[in-house]
């Protein structure tokens, strides 16, 4: 130890020198590499993984919403919330998937993220929701898919695993792709 | 002709005056000529004009509402008020850029005028520097990337309004210009510094000359984080003032080195050592500067602050890039010129104290850095996002602290050179008893936690060793001026502003750690959903719901809850609320603060029937001594101002001939 | 042993049981067990706050569950682990002890140790044999007496007048 600090100390600034320049090399080189990254993409680990089940309260009042009940199917899944303003954004495009889908093997569940019963039924009404639509009222199934800020929109497979995940308003082609990926798949 | 016309016009003129006082201070340094010098302080003073036309054009839009402006149409609306009108001038990237240029062409024109009467070489070489800085700026703020003035490609009927988060507190007035003054004029001493190495000086004239910009911009740096701490805490709602948050980490990095640096600086002057380590300080403080504006600007890391993504980012990062290369070369091309002639003392001396202190801040510092960091390093080396946060930092920063504390209280107890052990025994008995004491009262009264009550102790221990070394001040007037009592205490301040100026400065640091202390682990919360008329108690206070109400205002929609808080001391009245703006997707609480030297009551409105207004849901917050954070932060500027004051001229005292004899200037 | 040095060690004596006594853990109930639990979880929908701090909703929701797990008497790691299958590692604000993350938590420690170790060489290895020598060459050594005489005075003119 003694001898090392005395060899330090004989080379002045030599390993210093080289250390410090390699640091801040390293430093440049990480910053420029955050280019490549959007702070804004999160990825969620939900991805590839099974669908947490839910089985929650239906929005209208009438019965329950649980995602046992479409096994099999394709189903999407968007959590909403009256005061989103871009939940409003991407609503007609909801509207138009599912017009294109409800009568095939696809089912699109609407689920009301951090809103009062009574607001998430005004907005339904008001614009015209007719996919099931289900109160998740503590939380837990935005929880356990691993729900960031809304609108966010979860694409699930016939064998229950998330497929994929659109954070922020989605529009008619995302939806569909989305889809028609997970229609073809067996 | 409109602002924008005005504003970019009076930016491009000012670029090309900089570019000319780069030249003109070249030659003024090449060829000594006086004729370079002048030209260089109206190239600096037109500049300054230029930009501060720039700057008031952008204001005058904002206050006009000009929505031709593409910055004017995203930051400001009919309804947004007058006086955050004008503070929406840094309330976004392009602005801020704006607001950061006119000051750097203010320091310049300062530099210019005042720091070129003596000393004409490092002077104008150092001024060459800034001019070449200020054209960096002013290159940026005319590129299409962050032109503030590019016109809106649809002028809209109105504009969006300034952040929510921006217009709902006057702080907003304050931190952000406290920060940039304190950042730009960093740029004083470095520039300086890297004259010095140019020219090859090797003395420490560039830190004399230096010595009271770097203080003052540590002050201004030092209190801009407070009052930023101060509005995250009047604002934000969540009853903390500081979350290490990646721009709160930008902002308190050059302040660490810079306190280093503060301190070494005085090694230098007494000892004549530590040259390099001096200038790789400075050198690195402005370069955390920089590095500060590129995480804030680039928007490469997600904060609170962080404005969004820009093109700038790569422009910023080419600049930093061009001052470490810059710098480092220089550093390594002079280092046989900068090595120490002499030896550092003992370890219980003064000087080597203030190393280790260095190694402390600038340990902590760079640690700072790693953790800002790791999550940009763990994506690119493993694809993983990972996070970093309070838990790390507080676990890491925390005994680094501690132990800095502890240095404050030693450090100006010991002379320079060393002392013997029985006088350290001596000086050291009254402040430790102080802090065995604070320590046991302090768990007496409740305090849980080992960090919490070392804080208490070595804060005590700092105080009685700052109370030990004015006493001893004042007996020593006494003795040798025949003073005594106030004359003597005022006198003290007044001729040796600089020690004693920063000797307030350390009371302040421990008012700010005792309140740090205190508020993060004494805190009781309570939450109750009330109707009005309600009370819930917490912490020996009652706390009636006695309304919820709308309020209209221009600009925004409120609701607002009547808050009644009953305690030993009487009632006070608090409104926590929250507003809805126009542009904000989501709502904006304001938390009602009820403040106390002792303990604050912190009362926010976390959720209210939206119908009927029949029950609101009330968070209240009792947080001890966090008013003296703030209170510590003005004892830090009222110090910083007794230490950067100059002394009053001396009396006359015989000095060599030979030093007298030498003509200010000549080289 | 004179006073003052009894009264110091004394004064550290306390101080260091004080912080002890303060520091011996208190019987970690379920409260302070969710505190713990909470205060390393990001919250989602904030910038950088943890959920203890946050006084957003979906922090008061992870809370809640957090709670509501550990009355069902789950152990830290397996609530830990549920939060990670559904947010990643994103949801921790510190990084883990084992693995390569521990680098994270060493590097502090290096940091101040190698530091500290190369600023104590430069005091202590240095300073006797230099001064020395060049007292050697200059002046005779003074005697030790006018030595202490001189540091006196030199203190004393600092403390009065820089």
């Amino acid at each position: 130890m003694a001898a090392a600090v005395g060899r330090l100390r004989a080379m002045p600034g030599g390993l210093g020198n080289a250390l410090v320049i390699a640091a801040l090399v390293g430093l440049i080189v990480v910053l420029a590499l955050g280019f490549r990254r959007d702070p804004h993409d999160i990825r969620s680990a939900a991805v590839g993984k099974p669908a947490p089940a839910f089985d929650l309260a239906a929005l209208d009042g009438g019965g329950r919403v649980a995602l046992a009940q479409y096994r099999g199917k394709v189903v999407v899944v968007n959590f909403f919330a009256s005061w989103c303003v871009p939940c409003r954004e991407e609503h007609p495009a909801l509207v138009r998937a599912w017009e294109r889908y409800r009568t095939s093997d696809v089912v699109l569940v609407g689920v009301l993220y951090q809103d009062s019963v009574e607001s998430g039924r005004e907005f339904v009404r008001r614009l015209g929701t007719t996919w099931p639509t289900a109160i998740d009222d503590d939380g837990r199934t935005a929880l356990g898919f691993g729900v960031f800020g809304i609108p966010e929109t979860f694409f699930i497979g016939r064998d229950g695993v998330i497929a994929g995940r659109h954070i922020g308003p989605i529009d008619e082609a995302t939806l569909i792709q989305g889809i028609d990926a997970l229609r073809k798949t067996p | 002709m409109s602002w924008g016309e005005l504003g970019g016009g009076a930016l491009r003129a000012a670029l090309l005056f900089a570019v000319m006082g780069v030249g003109a201070s070249a030659f003024a340094a090449r060829y000594r000529d006086v004729r370079g010098l002048l030209s260089a302080r109206w190239c600096a003073l037109i500049a300054l004009g230029l930009v501060a036309l720039a700057d008031l054009a952008m204001v005058g839009a904002l206050v006009t509402h000009d929505f031709r402006i593409a910055y004017v149409a995203n930051n400001n609306a009919l309804e947004t008020p007058l006086f955050y009108s004008v503070i929406s001038l840094w309330a976004a990237l392009e602005g801020s850029i704006l607001l950061w240029t006119l000051v750097l062409a203010g320091a310049t024109a300062f530099v210019a005028w005042r720091g070129t009467v003596a000393m004409p070489r490092l002077a104008t070489t150092a001024l060459g520097i800034l001019f070449v800085m200020l054209s960096f700026f002013l290159l940026l703020v005319t590129t299409p990337a962050a032109d503030p003035f590019t016109p809106s490609a649809i002028v809209p009927e109105n504009g969006r309004g300034p952040n929510a988060l921006l217009q709902n507190n006057p702080l907003m007035a304050l931190h952000p210009p406290l920060l940039y003054l304190g950042y730009v004029l960093f740029s004083v001493p470095f520039a300086y510094a890297l004259a010095s190495l140019i020219l090859g000086e090797g003395g420490d004239r560039w830190l004399v000359a230096t010595r009271r910009y770097a203080l003052v911009s540590w002050a201004l740096l030092g209190t801009g984080i407070v009052a930023g701490a101060w509005w995250s805490y009047a604002v934000l709602g969540w009853g903390g003032y500081w979350a290490w948050d990646p721009v709160e980490n930008a902002a308190i990095m050059p302040w660490l080195t810079a306190t280093a640096y503060l301190h070494s600086v005085m090694v230098e002057e007494k000892r004549r050592l530590l040259r390099t380590w001096n200038l790789a300080l400075v050198i690195g403080t402005f370069a955390l500067t920089i590095l500060g504006t590129f995480l804030t600007r680039s928007g490469i890391v997600n904060s609170v602050h962080a404005f969004s993504l820009s093109a700038i980012g790569p422009l910023l990062l080419g600049y930093l890039v061009a001052i470490l290369v810059v710098s480092c070369g220089l550093l390594l091309w002079r280092s046989r010129e900068l090595a120490d002639g002499g030896a550092l003392g003992a370890p219980l001396s003064r000087e080597a104290v203030f190393l280790f202190q260095n190694v402390l801040f600038v340990a902590a510092t760079l640690t700072v850095l790693l953790g800002t960091l790791y999550p940009l390093i763990a994506e690119a080396l493993s694809g993983t996002q990972l996070s970093i946060g309070a838990p790390y930092f507080d676990r890491v920063e925390v005994p680094i602290g501690l132990a800095l504390l502890f240095l404050m209280g030693v450090g100006p107890q010991l002379p320079w050179h060393g002392a013997s052990r029985a006088t350290l025994e001596r000086q050291f008995a009254a402040p430790a008893v102080t802090a065995a004491l604070a320590a046991v009262v302090s768990v007496a009264a409740g305090a849980r936690g080992a960090a919490p009550v070392l804080t208490y102790a070595l804060a005590a221990f700092v105080a009685a060793t700052v109370t030990q070394e004015v006493a001893r001040g004042i007996r020593a007037r006494g003795a040798l001026h025949g003073e005594r009592g106030g004359t003597a205490f005022l006198a003290l301040f007044r001729r040796n502003g600089r020690r004693y100026g920063g000797y307030v400065v350390h009371l302040g640091i421990a008012l700010i750690a005792v309140a740090i202390a205190a508020s993060q682990s004494g805190t009781v919360e309570a939450e109750q959903t009330l109707a009005p008329g309600g009370s819930m108690a917490v912490a020996g206070r009652v706390i009636t719901l006695e309304a919820i109400r709308d309020v209209d205002e221009p600009q925004r929609r409120r609701v607002v809850a009547d808050v009644r808080v009953s305690g030993a001391s009487g009632d006070t009245r608090l409104e926590p609320s929250v507003a809805f703006y126009p542009n904000a997707t989501q709502p904006v609480g304001t938390p009602g603060i009820g403040a106390g030297l002792d303990e604050d009551v912190y009362v926010i409105l976390a959720a209210y029937d939206q119908r009927g207004k029949a029950w609101a849901t009330i968070r209240t917050r009792v947080i001890p001594f966090v008013s003296w954070l703030w209170v510590g932060g003005a004892v830090i500027g009222l110090g910083s101002v007794i230490a950067a004051l100059p002394p009053p001229r001396r009396r006359p005292v015989r000095t060599p001939a030979v030093v007298e004899a030498a003509p200010a200037g000549a080289e | 042993m004179n006073a003052a040095r009894w009264a110091l060690l004394a004064a550290v004596l306390a101080v260091g049981v004080a912080a002890l006594f303060a520091a011996w853990p208190a019987p970690a109930g379920p409260e302070e067990r969710v505190e713990r639990i909470v205060a390393e979880l990001r919250c989602p929908v904030c910038q950088g706050l943890s959920v203890a701090d946050s006084p957003s909703e979906s922090a008061r929701q992870m809370r809640d569950l957090v709670a509501q797990r550990v009355a069902e008497g789950r152990t830290d790691a397996e609530i830990r682990e549920e939060f990670r299958r559904s947010y990643g590692d994103w949801v921790f604000l510190a990084p883990e002890t084992g693995g390569p993350a521990a680098l994270m938590w060493l590097a502090p420690l290096l940091l101040v140790a190698a530091g500290l170790a190369i600023a104590w060489s430069r005091t202590r290895a240095r300073s006797p044999d230099a001064r020395g020598s060049v007292a050697g060459v200059i002046a005779p050594q003074p005697p030790p007496a006018a030595v202490e005489q001189l540091r006196a005075r030199v203190a004393r003119e600092e403390a009065a007048d820089l």
